[in-house]
């Protein structure tokens, strides 16, 4: 709900609120302010029918219909009773006083009345002017609502539309002018800190990630030559030749470590900006062609289906990571006279592999360091790497097992990311 | 043959200048852009390696005055900086190729013994060790003039081999070179094994036993007799 809605909302009820308290007021008072108008009007007759009132001689009748004689007691003072009119032509409240006046030794009681239907009237006036003046204060505010959101909020929008458009590798901090608004103003002012702040975090993350990449890749490559040339040595023991071997690997096991986390924490900061439209197919034909050797010492059967690959938007390096770690690990978890599928249309890519069914939790599987065999030499960092180039093209990842035959699927839906 | 090499840091300068002149190279090396600029204005060089990142200039800077001064020397470009971008910068300047570190020492050699040959003899040309004859322009393997038939990435293996005789090859450089990043997978030592067995029956079929030695928990090496 619109802020000015919801603040609309509270002003409205309370002005209800008002107005119902108002009315019955001013219902009640004028009720009887009325009222006593018309008893002391009633009050004012009977003190001059008591001095100047006769009794008419039989046979003419009462003098009016606001005045009744009768020689039969009646209760006195002022009550209120229904009668029929006739002229209204239905039952119409009155206000008659009843008092006994003294003429020539007999008693006679005289009632006087007066019809309150004027007074209703006037109530009812009253009330529908009130009514109509609520409604026309509803009225009013829904337009004034309109008109401030167009008008006072304009620049509130236009901050939330740079904003919504703001991707800080783009560009560097928001420029959010000043407005008339104080209020808006200072919220400009705080974005504009808080986005130089972002900015200037993500250059200092971005410069780690470099520096890193590049800094640890130097001590890295001098033990790796240093341990090369010591392998030269003749004269070298064997167990300390194995020794020196296995060095070697563990260096190269590190560098290829330290080179997949790069890879991750430059996909996580988005710094890979430069999407170019790529046929999926090509890099996977070149991919599936590397593998000929492995799979075939495997003994395990590769089918290719490719029908009109899509033209991705992509990174070329990430869309040969992307394809590459799929099929690593198709590889990998297999098992020996398996297969791998694979197959690429227009919306989906899909690798199916045969090997053992995995205990756990299949979403964790795209964990960093999840490792299905703890002794393996490979980090594990595969299908996390998978997992995050799909984030960041907005491709939907999903994993499958058919327990029949044991066949795994990964599954990557491009979405709308086709060019 | 000549080589110049541009690098920074000390130890891995002193380790492949040791490398490359137990390989038979005459090294000389420069730890700065202003040493190396020197030493191009100056001398003739068959090759030229050089570091990207150096204390006082851009190694770039020194493959655009190679090229600028019409150089006959190859350059092989090597750096941590592993992007795609300086690659191709590289690359697009004439740099012959890009090595990113950290390298084999042995795959530097074969880098190097490919833009040599290239340059220098305009492809015409062999390469011989003991009875084997290998010309890499016709795909041609002979030992003692007679065809052996090698698959592929046997060919490859015995090409990589050739680059550096008499070295001690890790498994890992050598898997590298065949599989690239492929070579990471546990099983690839496994091909390995069978790539070698398959290439050392070959090669004594046709009398030449004993060429490839294995180095126990290390790799392999074509040894001399």
């Amino acid at each position: 709900m619109k802020l000015l809605t919801r603040t609309n909302r509270y002003y409205l009820l309370l002005t209800t609120a008002l107005f119902a308290l108002g009315g019955v007021v001013l219902y009640f008072s004028l009720n009887r302010a009325l009222r006593s108008e018309v008893d002391e009007q009633l009050l004012a007759q009977q003190q001059a029918l008591a001095l100047s009132w006769h009794p008419a001689p039989p046979g003419l009748g009462s003098a009016g219909d606001s005045l009744q004689v009768s020689r039969r007691p009646l209760p006195g003072g002022l009550r209120e009773v229904a009668r029929y009119d006739a002229q209204e032509q239905e039952m119409v409240p009155y206000r008659e006083l009843s008092f006994p006046v003294r003429r020539g030794g007999a008693t006679y009681w005289l009632t006087v009345r007066k019809s309150l239907l004027e007074t209703d009237d006037l109530l009812l006036v009253v009330l529908s002017v009130m009514l109509a003046v609520l409604g026309g204060l509803l009225l009013s505010l829904a337009l004034l609502t309109r008109w401030l959101t167009r008008r006072l909020w304009a620049p509130f929008q236009r901050t939330l539309g740079e904003l919504r458009g703001y991707e800080l590798h783009r560009r560097g901090p928001l420029a959010l002018p000043a407005t008339p608004v104080d209020e808006f103003t200072e919220l400009n002012q705080a974005l504009t800190q808080m986005s130089a702040r972002l900015a200037a975090d993500y250059r200092s993350l971005k410069e780690f990630t470099e520096n890193a990449a590049h800094e640890t890749q130097t001590p890295l490559a001098i033990m790796q030559a240093q341990l090369e040339q010591l392998a030269q040595d003749d004269t070298l023991q064997p167990a300390s030749a194995a020794l020196v071997g296995e060095l070697y690997g563990t260096t190269r096991r590190l560098s290829r470590l330290h080179r997949a986390l790069t890879l991750l924490s430059k996909i996580e900061n988005e710094q890979f900006t430069q999407a170019v439209p790529l046929q999926l197919h090509q890099v996977l034909a070149e991919r599936t062609e590397q593998l000929r050797d492995r799979l075939a010492a495997r003994d395990l059967d590769l089918r290719v289906e490719l029908t009109s690959g899509p033209t991705l938007l992509m990174d070329a390096s990430l869309a040969d990571s992307l394809v590459h770690n799929l099929l690593q690990n198709a590889l990998k978890h297999n098992q020996r006279g398996g297969f791998v599928w694979v197959t690429l249309h227009a919306g989906a890519l899909e690798v199916a592999n045969t090997g053992p069914a995995i205990a756990g939790d299949p979403s964790r599987f795209f964990e960093r360091f999840r490792k299905h065999n703890a002794a393996s030499d490979s980090p594990g960092l595969g299908l996390s790497i998978v997992r995050h180039i799909c984030q960041l093209y907005g491709f939907t990842l999903s994993y499958d097992f058919a327990p029949a035959g044991s066949v795994h699927t990964l599954r990557v839906d491009f979405g709308q990311k086709t060019a | 043959m000549k080589i110049l090499l541009v690098e920074d840091e000390p130890a891995l300068r002193a380790a492949i200048v040791d490398c490359l002149r137990q390989g038979g190279y005459l090294v000389e090396v420069a730890p700065t852009y202003e040493v190396a600029y020197e030493k191009i204005k100056l001398y003739q060089y068959d090759c030229v390696l050089v570091d990207l990142t150096l204390p006082d200039g851009n190694g770039l800077d020194v493959v655009r005055t190679l090229k600028a001064d019409n150089s006959a020397a190859g350059v092989l470009i090597i750096s941590a900086r592993g992007a795609l971008d300086d690659k191709l910068e590289g690359l697009h300047l004439g740099a012959d190729d890009y090595l990113v570190k950290p390298f084999h020492l042995s795959e530097l050699n074969a880098r190097l013994t490919a833009i040599i040959r290239r340059r220098q003899f305009r492809g015409q040309h062999h390469l011989a060790f003991r009875d084997l004859v290998v010309w890499p322009d016709e795909t041609r393997v002979l030992v003692r003039g007679e065809v052996l038939t090698l698959t592929r990435k046997e060919y490859d293996l015995l090409l990589y081999l050739l680059a550096s005789p008499r070295r001690v090859l890790t498994k890992e450089s050598i898997a590298e070179h065949l599989w690239g990043d492929e070579a990471d997978a546990a099983d690839s030592f496994d091909f390995l094994y069978t790539h070698f067995k398959n290439l050392r029956r070959k090669l004594q079929e046709k009398g030449a036993d004993n060429y490839i030695q294995t180095i126990y928990g290390i790799g392999y090496r074509l040894q001399a007799e």
